[in-house]
């Protein structure tokens, strides 16, 4: 997919696939801008649960060390922070991304309907 | 702008409504620790450009243009940082549940409205205020605009009836009758009226029945703003309608448009607004979605 090029290389990269929800995109009539945009809101719908996700289990110091690796997109030291306070936290955000996922997958089974 | 397909828009729409929808959660659950990202950002001069994006991903509303002279982050930190802050700033003051705001609540809110809108809004206009200033607000619909006007006669474009012919039609008028005495006299802020009034208890304001000729008259199309403290959007509405009752359990109504506008829905998922009066005597404040300064 086009989007895929240009879109931001999270921390989580490696465990969400989303090579399903392009797939189906790509049986829409789109332009090459619209399915780029339609890229990015999918990545921005899955960035902010999986922050809640991983937010909702930190307290508030760890909150704030998580966001200040965050802001400086240091991957290394926001898995070390995460994996130390954080169980199974990959198994929790594949979770979290699974559940808005379906919700996006049901948008563009509706919007085919259309 | 290339054009733009209804499987397009039909996703687009939603998916900006679920990310504003996230966010706000994300800032009702985690104020704390994102206000202090906020302000850190700030003293260390990395902003929005980069902590914003990494962390709120916001993507520009319009699709991706190859001769936008900003670069892509650019206007996504742009995006961010206009509605960001204000939603951080109001979700610091409004309570966590929906009831009546302080004084000095309501003052802060003020404030925080003039430096986002830069215009100047108020709970109290010339000593009279209603009974609340933030709300549940609920739908209403649209109201008939002159003796005949029907769903037929009401939409000026295809795309308008399209989008708000199921809200329906009142079937009685509006609190001040008719906002014009025929189709002919209809002139464009009678239709701006309309299409972006809200309903107020105006019945349960403090003082209303002992001077009701003097409230009727001051409440009578008074501008209000009207924020969704949730995603920042905010409508600049007149008060065109008295609603709704006590026991709806709702505060306020908000024609289709104004509803459409700022993403509220009616029923099990209602959300609160601020509802804050205009001082624009000389009416140049125009009626509308207004938009971040």
């Amino acid at each position: 997919m086009l989007y895929l090029n240009i879109m931001e290389k999270h921390f989580y990269s490696h465990l969400i696939e989303t090579s399903l929800l392009s797939l189906e995109l790509g049986d829409i009539d789109l332009s090459k801008e619209e399915r780029i945009h339609l890229g990015l809101l999918i990545d921005s719908n899955i960035h902010s649960v999986i922050l809640d996700a991983i937010l909702s289990e930190l307290s508030e110091k760890d909150k704030r060390i998580f966001l200040a690796h965050l802001a400086t997109n240091d991957h290394n030291k926001i898995w070390t922070h995460l994996r130390a306070n954080i169980k199974n936290i990959e198994e929790k955000i594949k979770k979290a991304a699974e559940s808005i996922k379906q919700e996006l997958h049901r948008d563009i089974k509706e919007a085919k309907g259309k | 702008m290339p054009s733009q397909k209804p499987h397009y828009r039909h996703l687009r729409d939603k998916w900006i409504a679920r990310h504003r929808e996230l966010q706000g959660t994300l800032w009702s659950k985690h104020k704390d620790s994102l206000g202090w990202l906020g302000n850190k950002s700030k003293q260390l001069a990395i902003g929005s450009s980069l902590g914003g994006l990494l962390i709120f991903g916001l993507p520009q509303i319009q699709p991706v243009s190859t001769s936008n002279s900003l670069t892509f982050n650019e206007q996504i930190a742009q995006d961010i940082d206009k509605s960001v802050f204000l939603i951080s700033d109001l979700y610091n003051v409004l309570p966590k549940e929906v009831r009546h705001l302080t004084f000095d609540e309501e003052q802060k809110i003020s404030d925080i409205i003039f430096r986002s809108f830069s215009i100047k809004a108020t709970a109290v206009l010339n000593g009279k205020r209603l009974n609340r200033s933030y709300g549940l607000i609920g739908l209403e619909q649209h109201l008939a605009r002159f003796p005949g006007d029907n769903m037929r006669s009401h939409f000026d474009t295809q795309e308008e009836a399209k989008k708000f012919w199921s809200s329906g039609m009142a079937s009685g008028l509006g609190a001040w009758g008719y906002f014009a005495s025929s189709k002919d006299k209809l002139s464009e802020k009678d239709k701006l009226r309309e299409k972006y009034y809200i309903a107020v208890q105006t019945f349960l304001a403090p003082g209303f029945n002992e001077n009701f000729a003097k409230f009727r008259d001051f409440f009578k199309y008074r501008k209000m703003l009207v924020v969704n403290p949730n995603n920042g959007k905010a409508v600049i509405a007149v008060i065109g309608d008295a609603g709704p009752a006590e026991f709806t359990g709702k505060h306020l109504g908000g024609s289709p448009e104004v509803m459409h506008y700022l993403e509220r829905v009616d029923g099990s998922l209602k959300g609160p607004v601020i509802y804050f009066f205009i001082d624009d005597p000389s009416d140049t404040i125009p009626l509308g979605p207004i938009a971040l300064s």
